[in-house]
């Protein structure tokens, strides 16, 4: 690993990020709107179910951590794409930067925009709907890079389909969070899901995140096995979403698509 | 002494269409070679492989004595490639692109590099505009630039002077072979035939993927032995056409200017032939073939 092309890329995207109205929107934006929307619904249903403690804040917690994943399955995908539509990836690639390096850089420029739009969005839940982090505690710090990692793995993903299938399937880069979200039980406990949603939910490392999030925000101690089996779930999805990019990457090499797409 | 590029059976397929078709060539160091060929002749596909942006379906690729299975950082640190068609990053500033550049490149004196190139294709000026404000030959002349950044050892070129105004495009022919004084070696793909005469010392004519001729251009222009042979008419501009429809020779005819193609064996007699039929010209003059009359000769041979 050269750790000064890792910096070059790194500068590249941070100097591409400043520039572009559109994307320091897109930090901003999508968070708050996120939050007002599901802040205001949680205060509705504090209002009309007063006897369940704790429901309001334990949607933010939910909607907060969702926005972490969220992201990260989006970020790194939409910097490749950009460099799809610049027709900059021949330019990139051309010079003896290596994958490894390129992805390594781009995730560094991802964790700095989630912290930010993450800080961001603590604080206006803090502010406006009185929601106080640390009712989620330490396990804040195993939730998020839980989260963000499954996220990546998604993104990985998502990237191999647009080296593969080219820009027709950037469509994939919005919707995969969403497609996860269901089983995941980000607003809902896995027991509200029919058997045969449960056992899909029980192979994502999401739903044991989520899962415990609303046990700690109900005074329940974290469930250390339900966090161990996402690691665990965590690391193989990141290593085989990884294994299928490089391959995509060799394959879109041997097609051509990579001077193509560019 | 070993080539400082060679190229053995170099062959792309895409599916059933052959883009490469077994083709070998070796450059020496220090040598421009022009790479010719119409369009879809397999030209980028070959620059493109040999960059490992393209995986060969089979053959072998050396660089400086070494693969890119085993070494491609090593050689990707050493070569550099300009397209007219390839984009940098448009929000970026013309600075902070090429500053990336060096980055990649691990170029210790990078602040003295771009200032160096920077006056060379005269963008400095441009160094704070972001890069999709500029015209199109300014960002030829970026690109440039930054082809020169690492002082490559082998520079790729596709296209260097397209679209860039005919003084500019002087003055990167000029740095072309400034960075040939230097020891650099250049393959150049370009369409304008007058430039690759100028600059390069042998050129590869590559058609439906294969390397149909390899020559210096002098030589390969040779191969086109007609000659064109233009009069001005004075008197007998019937008798001329005639005989030389007569003849099988080429004519075309403008107002009062008759164009001749013979091959350069057959003009003494052509000559001989006019003054026989008391024709009469007030000027006259004969243009060799050129490249590109070597180009539409193997471009329509290859059509047929």
């Amino acid at each position: 690993m050269n750790w000064g092309r890792v910096l070059g890329v790194i500068e590249k995207y941070m100097h591409e990020s400043r520039r572009d109205i559109f994307r320091v929107f897109d930090v901003i934006w999508w968070p708050v709107f996120q939050l007002f929307v599901w802040g205001l619904f949680s205060a509705y249903l504090q209002q009309v179910s007063p006897n369940t403690p704790n429901i309001a804040s334990v949607l933010l917690g939910a909607i907060m951590l969702w926005s972490f994943f969220d992201r990260a399955s989006r970020d790194v995908s939409i910097i490749v794409v950009v460099e799809m539509w610049n027709r900059n990836l021949i330019n990139i690639f051309a010079t003896p930067l290596k994958l490894s390096e390129y992805l390594m850089g781009i995730m560094v420029v991802a964790i700095t925009k989630l912290m930010v739009s993450a800080l961001f969005l603590v604080f206006l839940a803090s502010v406006l709907y009185a929601f106080r982090i640390e009712s989620i505690g330490w396990y804040f710090i195993p939730a998020t890079v839980g989260l963000t990692m499954l996220g990546w793995s998604i993104s990985l993903i998502t990237q191999s389909c647009l080296l593969r299938f080219g820009q027709s399937v950037e469509v994939f880069i919005w919707a995969a969070a969403t497609l996860v979200q269901p089983f995941s039980c980000v607003f809902y406990p896995v027991s509200s899901l029919p058997p045969w949603g449960k056992m899909i939910a029980m192979t994502l490392p999401s739903t044991y995140l989520f899962e415990n999030m609303r046990g700690v925000m109900n005074g329940q101690p974290v469930d250390m096995t339900g966090l161990g089996i996402s690691f665990g779930l965590n690391v193989l999805y990141f290593l085989l979403a990884l294994w299928i990019f490089y391959q995509a990457f060799a394959g879109a090499k041997v097609r051509g698509a990579l001077v193509k797409q560019s | 002494m070993e080539p400082i590029l060679a190229v053995k059976h170099l062959t792309k397929r895409f599916g059933d269409f052959i883009a490469v078709n077994d083709i070998s060539f070796s450059i020496k160091e220090g040598e421009i070679v022009g790479l010719l060929g119409p369009n879809g002749a397999g030209k980028s596909t070959t620059i493109f492989m040999l960059l490992d942006l393209t995986t060969p379906t089979s053959g072998d690729i050396r660089v400086l004595g070494m693969n890119y299975a085993d070494d491609r950082e090593k050689i990707l640190s050493r070569i550099n490639y300009s397209s007219t068609y390839i984009e940098l990053s448009p929000r970026l500033t013309v600075y902070e692109n090429l500053l990336f550049m060096t980055r990649m490149y691990g170029v210790v004196n990078a602040r003295e590099q771009i200032e160096k190139y920077g006056k060379v294709f005269n963008i400095a000026d441009l160094f704070g505009s972001q890069q999709y404000r500029l015209s199109a030959g300014q960002k030829t002349r970026v690109a440039l630039a930054k082809a020169f950044l690492n002082e490559p050892t082998i520079l790729l070129l596709d296209e260097p002077t397209a679209s860039l105004d005919p003084d500019i495009a002087d003055l990167v022919r000029k740095e072309i072979l400034a960075s040939q004084a230097r020891g650099m070696t250049v393959l150049l793909a370009s369409h304008n035939m007058a430039e690759v005469e100028e600059v390069c010392d042998r050129v590869l004519f590559i058609d439906h993927g294969k390397i149909v001729a390899e020559d210096t251009p002098e030589e390969l222009a040779k191969a086109v032995r007609l000659v064109r042979v233009n009069l001005m008419m004075k008197d007998g501009q019937k008798r001329t056409v005639a005989f030389a429809k007569k003849a099988g020779f080429g004519t075309t005819v403008e107002h009062r200017s008759v164009t001749i193609e013979v091959d350069e064996h057959d003009i003494a007699y052509l000559l001989n032939a006019l003054a026989e039929k008391q024709v009469a010209y007030s000027q006259i003059s004969i243009d060799k073939p050129t490249l590109e009359d070597y180009f539409i000769k193997v471009s329509k041979e290859g059509r047929r």
